[in-house]
C-alpha cells in the first residue's frame, strides 16, 4: 500500500500542483483585499470561503488524481454530462435570479460543472474504438455541446457558453475530428464575430438616419447588453459613467499600479468603490492585483499560468492513450481561455463577459470544477505512463 | 478497455497547442506592460484627477484700522454645528442618505431646544452637490447652546463644532457708509486652479471692504479631499497653505467721524471732512446709517427689507452718491472766475433785493438789498444779486471752467467702489437734454450755486479744500498710502485773488451767516447755503455749511449738507463747528458773554 501510494506520489506531476497551489494563495490574499472595503460582515468574510474551497477542492484534487482517470471518464463522464444537463434544465425552473440572471440551483452554478462534463464527455466519445471521425461525430458533438450550450446561452451566460467554443475546436482539432468541418466552422465564425462587430461599428460611425441604425444593430441578434458591451469594446470612451464605466475603472486600476505596485492592502480603485465591490472580487479581480502589486505582480500571476499550462500540456504530451490527451487538451484550452479573456477584458482588450480568473477568482463552484479538473489532469499524470514504466 | 484506441493522437498538435498558449501569455505580458509601465503617468493622474477635489480654504481676512490704530472692522470666531454627512451615510439611493440627515436635524433641534434652521431642500442640495464639506445646520450659536450640544455630543456621531471667522464692526454704525459690508459668497478661483468645493467666503460687499477686498482677502489656500466613488470623504491632506489679508489702514478719524455722525444724527444729510493739504479723508459720513454687524453671519431677507424699504434710504451713501445744489457755498467759485478774468476786487454792485434780467428775477434773502457791495463783504453777506450780476457780466465758461478744473461733474477718483459725478452742465448738455438753448439766465443761476447745477457732497467737500490749500486739487483717498499726496490739478490762481475770497470766508464765519462754526481758539473760514429744491413738488431746502480751519495753515476742510434744515447758518453751522471741535479741540470759555452765545435771528438768517 505504502508503496503503492509512493509510487503514485512520484508521478506526480510537481510544477502542475505548484502552480495551482501558487494561484490558489495569490487568489485568497486578493480577495481578502477586495472584500476587506466591505460593510456587510459576511463578504468581508469572503477570502475565508474562497480559502475553504480551497481546501475542499484539495480532497476532491487528491481523490481524483488518486482514481484512474480512465475509470472517471469512461465510467462517469456521461453520468457527469447527464446530471449536469439535468441540473441545467431545473435551473431556469427552480434557480434563483441574481443580478438578472438565473445562474443559480442549490448556491452552485450547474453551468461550471457543465464545462467540465462536456470535456469529459467529448474525451470519452473521441478516444472509443469505434469512434468514426467524419461528418457523423462532428454533428454528434455538436448535439452533445450544444443543447448545454443553449441552456446556458439562456440564463443568460454568454461568457460560459462562448468559452465552450475553443475549448470543443481545440478536442476536435486534436482528435482529427472532421478537419475540413471545423475549419470552415472556424473561418465563418471568425466572418460572424467580424460582421457583428462591422455591424456595431457602422452602426455608430456612419451618418444614417436613427431608425437605420437601430435596425443595423437588431441585425446582430444580440441582446442590448451585449450589444453595449461591444460598443464599449469597440469606443472604449463612448459613455465613461454608464456601460463603459468598469471598463475604465479597470484600466485605471491596472495602470496606476505601475511597475512595482501601490502596496498589498493599499489598491485605491476598490478601496474608493471606483471598481464596484461587486465585481473586484471575482471578474476584476485581476485589476485588484495589478494595482496592488504592479506589473511584477501581473508578470508572476502570467508565469504561474505558463507553468500551469505548460506542464498540463506536458502531461498530454507524455500520456499514452487518447482519453487522457484530448481530456487534457480541453481543460489546458478551457483555462487558458478563461485566463486569456478574463486578462485581456481588465485591460480593456475584450469585451466585457463575466468570466472569471482561474484559481484566483472568487466563485466557489467554478474553483471546485478547476480543481476537480485539474485533479484529473494530475490522474492522468499517474496512469497516463503506465505502459511506459511497465517496461 | 479494448473499446478505446490507444493513441490515435498526434503529438505536433499538442505541442502546437503549447506554442499557441505562450504565444498567448506573451500577448498579454505586453499589454500589461504598456498598461503599467508605459501608459503608468496617464492613467495615475486620471485616478487622482477622478478622485480628488481641491476646496479652497480663504486666509484669516484684514482688518481695517482709523489713522489712530482703533480697529474699525475685525474678526471673530463664531461657533457654528455642523454635519459631516458620511458618518450618516445610509445604503443604496442618495435620498435615505437626505432623510437620515434630516431626522438627525429634527432629533438634534429637540435636543438643543433651538428651532432648525436648515430645510429639507438645504440638506438634499448639500448632499446632492458639496457631500465632503460640513454642512452648517446651525451658524453662530451662543454659548449655552454650546454647552448643551457638549452634553448630547455623544448620541450625534455626524455632528461637530465647526468655528468659521465672522466679520465684527466693533464700532457698530459709525463709519458704516465708508466701511460697507462683507456676504458670503462663492469665492473666485486661483488662477490655474480649480475650485471643486467651498464654503462660502467673505467677500466685501460695500464700501472699503469692496473697494480693498482683494488686499483683505490674501491668497486663498487649498485642501485635498480624497473622495470616493460615491462621493463621500475618504482623507484629507493639505494642499498649498493660504496667505492671511493685509491690514488696511484708513485715514479716517474716528473721533471725527464720530463728532460728524452725532451731529447727523436724526436728520437726512451727509458731510466730509477732508485734509487740504494732501486729500486724506478724515470723515465720511451720510445719514441715516446702518448697522453692518446686522448683516452677519448673513443678511436676513428681514433685515434687507427693512432697510431697502425706509425711505430714508439708510443703504444710501449720501455723501458720494447724493446731488445736491450747493446753494451759497458755490459762490466763492463765481468769485475767483470773475477775479481771474480781470474784475476788480473794488467792482460794486447796488443791491435792491432782487436781480431782474429780463423778465426773470431772481430774490436776494435780504429783501430790503444790500445796497452797494463790493466782492469781500458780498460773500460775506452772501448776496445773490451780486453773484447774479457777476456771472451775467463774466458768462458762464470762466466758471464752468474753474468748477471743472477743481472737480465737479465728475467723479472726484476717492477709492470707494461707487461715486457720483454731481452735474455740471454745458450748453451741448442742455441742449441735448432739454431741448433747450443755454440763456443767461441759467448762468445766474449757476453763479449763485442753483439750476442745474448738482454736487456730492464730497465735491464741495474737496472744492472747500480747494480754496483752503490755496489751490491744489488732491484726489481724496480713504487709505492711507506712502509718498506725496496725489495731485490731480492746479489751480494756478493769483494770490490776491484766493486772498480775497478767503478773507470773504473768513469774514462769514466771524461776522456772517456762518458764525455759529466759530470754535474758541482757531480761527475758521466758512460758507454757508441753502439750496431750495422741488422735491416731487414739495418745496424743500438743501442746507450747507462748508469751512475750513484753521484760517492761515488749514488741515480741515468740511462740508455738511442736511436735507430738508431750515438754513444753512442755523442747522448746519453748529454741526461743522462740533466737527471743528472734535479736530482742534476748544479752549476754555472766557467769562465774557460773547455775541455769538445767542445768535439774533435775522443775523443769521438766509444764505
Amino acid at each position: 500500500m505504502l508503496k503503492t501510494v509512493l509510487d503514485r506520489f512520484q508521478r506526480l506531476n510537481p510544477l502542475l500542483f505548484a502552480c495551482m497551489a501558487g494561484l490558489i494563495v495569490i487568489g485568497v490574499a486578493f480577495v481578502y483585499s477586495a472584500c476587506s472595503v466591505r460593510e456587510d460582515p459576511e463578504l468581508r468574510m469572503l477570502y475565508m470561503r474562497h480559502a475553504e474551497v480551497g481546501v475542499a477542492g484539495l480532497a476532491a484534487y487528491l481523490l481524483l488524481a488518486w482514481v484512474d482517470y480512465r475509470t472517471v471518464i469512461r465510467r462517469w463522464g456521461w453520468l457527469v454530462y447527464l446530471a449536469c444537463l439535468v441540473l441545467l434544465i431545473l435551473v431556469p425552473l427552480i434557480g434563483e435570479a441574481r443580478m438578472g440572471a438565473r445562474r443559480w440551483l442549490f448556491g452552485i452554478q450547474p453551468s461550471e460543472p457543465a464545462k467540465l462534463a462536456v470535456v469529459m464527455l467529448l474525451a470519452w466519445l473521441y478516444s472509443r474504438r469505434d469512434a468514426k471521425r467524419g461528418t457523423v461525430m462532428f454533428l454528434l458533438t455538436l448535439v452533445a455541446v450544444g443543447v448545454p450550450a443553449a441552456l446556458i446561452l439562456a440564463q443568460p451566460d454568454l461568457g460560459t457558453a462562448m468559452v465552450l467554443v475553443p475549448t470543443v475546436f481545440a478536442m476536435l482539432f486534436t482528435a482529427r475530428v472532421a478537419p475540413r468541418i471545423v475549419w470552415s466552422c472556424v473561418l465563418a465564425g471568425a466572418a460572424g464575430a467580424a460582421l457583428i462587430l462591422g455591424l456595431i461599428y457602422t452602426a455608430e460611425k456612419s451618418n444614417l438616419p436613427r431608425e437605420r441604425r437601430e435596425q443595423m444593430i437588431a441585425m446582430t441578434q444580440l441582446k442590448p447588453h451585449q450589444v453595449r458591451r461591444l460598443q464599449v469594446f469597440l469606443f472604449p470612451d463612448k459613455d465613461l459613467h454608464g456601460s463603459g464605466y468598469n471598463r475604465r475603472q479597470s484600466e485605471i486600476a491596472v495602470g496606476s499600479g505601475g511597475a512595482w505596485g501601490k502596496g498589498y492592502l493599499k489598491g485605491e480603485q476598490y478601496m474608493l468603490g471606483y471598481l464596484p465591490p461587486s465585481v473586484s472580487s471575482n471578474d476584476f479581480i485581476f485589476a485588484v492585483l495589478a494595482e496592488e502589486a504592479g506589473f511584477a505582480g501581473s508578470l508572476t500571476v502570467l508565469l504561474l499560468f505558463l507553468g500551469l499550462l505548460g506542464s498540463g500540456l506536458w502531461v498530454a504530451f507524455r500520456c499514452q492513450n487518447d482519453t487522457g490527451r484530448l481530456f487534457c487538451v480541453g481543460i489546458i484550452t478551457l483555462t487558458f481561455s478563461h485566463m486569456f479573456i478574463n486578462i485581456a477584458m481588465t485591460i480593456g482588450m475584450m469585451p466585457i463577459t463575466g468570466l472569471p480568473l482561474p484559481f484566483i477568482s472568487y466563485g466557489r463552484t467554478f474553483m471546485l470544477t478547476m480543481m476537480a479538473a485539474f485533479g484529473i489532469v494530475q490522474s492522468v499524470s499517474i496512469y497516463g505512463r503506465e505502459s511506459e514504466t511497465r517496461f | 478497455m479494448e473499446s478505446y484506441g490507444q493513441k490515435l493522437t498526434d503529438s505536433w498538435r499538442i505541442a502546437l497547442f503549447a506554442l499557441l498558449f505562450t504565444a498567448g501569455i506573451v500577448f498579454l505580458a505586453v499589454a500589461l506592460h504598456r498598461v503599467q509601465v508605459e501608459r503608468f503617468s496617464v492613467l495615475s493622474r486620471d485616478q487622482l484627477r477622478q478622485s480628488v477635489r481641491r476646496v479652497q480654504v480663504p486666509g484669516p481676512r484684514g482688518r481695517i484700522f482709523d489713522r489712530n490704530g482703533v480697529c474699525l472692522a475685525d474678526n471673530r470666531a463664531s461657533y457654528c454645528i455642523a454635519y459631516y454627512v458620511e458618518e450618516l451615510r445610509k445604503r443604496g439611493r442618495w435620498i435615505n442618505t437626505i432623510r437620515a440627515v434630516d431626522a438627525d436635524v429634527d432629533r438634534l433641534a429637540a435636543e438643543l431646544g433651538i428651532p432648525r434652521q436648515l430645510s429639507f431642500a438645504a440638506i438634499s442640495n448639500h448632499v446632492l452637490q458639496s457631500l465632503p464639506m460640513p454642512l452648517l445646520a446651525w451658524r453662530d450659536v451662543d454659548q449655552e447652546t454650546l454647552a448643551r450640544w457638549a452634553e448630547t455630543v455623544e448620541s450625534f456621531p455626524g455632528v461637530d463644532v465647526y468655528v468659521q471667522p465672522e466679520r465684527t464692526y466693533p464700532q457698530g454704525a459709525f463709519a458704516a457708509h465708508v466701511l460697507g459690508y462683507v456676504g458670503r459668497d462663492r469665492p473666485l478661483p486661483l488662477p490655474g486652479q480649480k475650485i471643486h468645493f467651498y464654503l462660502p467666503e467673505m467677500i466685501g460687499k460695500q464700501g472699503v471692504e469692496r473697494q480693498y477686498n482683494q488686499v483683505l482677502t490674501g491668497t486663498s489656500g487649498g485642501r485635498l479631499i480624497r473622495v470616493d466613488a460615491r462621493g463621500y470623504k475618504h482623507a484629507v491632506w493639505e494642499g498649498e497653505p493660504s496667505v492671511a489679508g493685509a491690514d488696511v489702514h484708513l485715514t479716517l478719524d474716528i473721533k471725527v467721524q464720530r463728532a460728524l455722525e452725532k451731529a447727523l444724527r436724526g436728520w437726512r444729510g451727509a458731510g466730509v471732512v477732508l485734509d487740504p493739504r494732501n486729500g486724506e479723508v478724515l470723515a465720511l459720513a451720510s445719514a441715516p446709517a446702518f448697522d453692518p454687524n446686522e448683516f452677519v453671519p448673513i443678511m436676513t431677507p428681514g433685515v434687507w427689507k427693512r432697510l431697502n424699504d425706509d425711505p430714508a434710504l439708510p443703504l444710501f451713501n449720501r455723501a458720494v452718491l447724493g446731488r445736491y445744489a450747493p446753494g451759497s457755498t458755490f459762490k466763492p467759485v463765481t468769485a475767483i472766475a470773475a477775479l481771474r478774468r480781470g474784475i476788480s476786487a473794488e467792482m460794486t454792485h447796488a443791491c435792491d433785493g432782487v436781480f431782474r434780467l429780463g423778465t426773470m428775477r431772481l430774490r436776494c434773502w435780504n429783501t430790503y438789498g444790500h445796497g452797494e457791495i463790493a466782492m469781500r463783504k458780498a460773500i460775506e453777506q452772501s448776496c445773490n444779486a451780486f453773484f447774479c450780476h457777476l456771472g451775467h457780466s463774466i458768462g458762464y465758461d470762466p466758471i464752468y471752467e474753474e468748477a471743472h478744473r477743481i472737480g465737479l461733474g465728475t467723479p472726484t477718483g476717492i477709492d470707494l467702489p461707487s461715486e457720483g459725478g454731481g452735474l455740471l452742465p454745458t450748453g451741448a448738455w442742455k441742449e441735448k437734454q432739454m431741448r433747450d438753448a443755454w440763456r443767461p439766465g441759467d448762468t445766474c443761476q449757476i453763479s449763485i450755486g442753483q439750476g442745474l447745477l448738482l454736487t456730492t457732497p464730497l465735491q464741495m467737500a474737496l472744492l472747500t479744500s480747494v480754496f483752503a490749500n490755496g489751490g491744489t486739487v488732491y484726489r481724496p483717498h480713504l487709505v492711507r498710502r506712502a509718498g506725496l499726496p496725489e495731485a490731480r490739478n492746479t489751480m494756478a490762481w493769483p494770490p490776491e485773488a484766493i486772498a480775497l475770497v478767503r478773507g470773504g470766508m473768513h469774514d462769514v464765519a466771524e461776522l456772517g451767516t456762518g458764525r455759529r462754526v466759530r470754535v474758541r481758539g482757531t480761527a475758521v473760514a466758512a460758507k454757508t447755503g441753502t439750496a431750495e429744491v422741488d422735491v416731487g413738488g414739495v418745496r424743500r431746502k438743501n442746507t450747507w455749511v462748508t469751512a475750513f480751519a484753521p484760517f492761515e495753515q488749514p488741515t480741515a476742510a468740511v462740508a455738511i449738507v442736511v436735507e430738508n434744515g431750515e438754513s444753512g447758518g442755523l442747522t448746519v453751522a453748529p454741526m461743522v463747528h462740533d466737527v471743528l471741535v472734535s479736530v482742534f479741540g476748544e479752549a476754555p470759555p472766557e467769562n465774557e458773554p460773547t455775541a455769538d452765545a445767542v445768535a439774533p435771528g435775522p443775523e443769521v438768517r438766509g444764505d
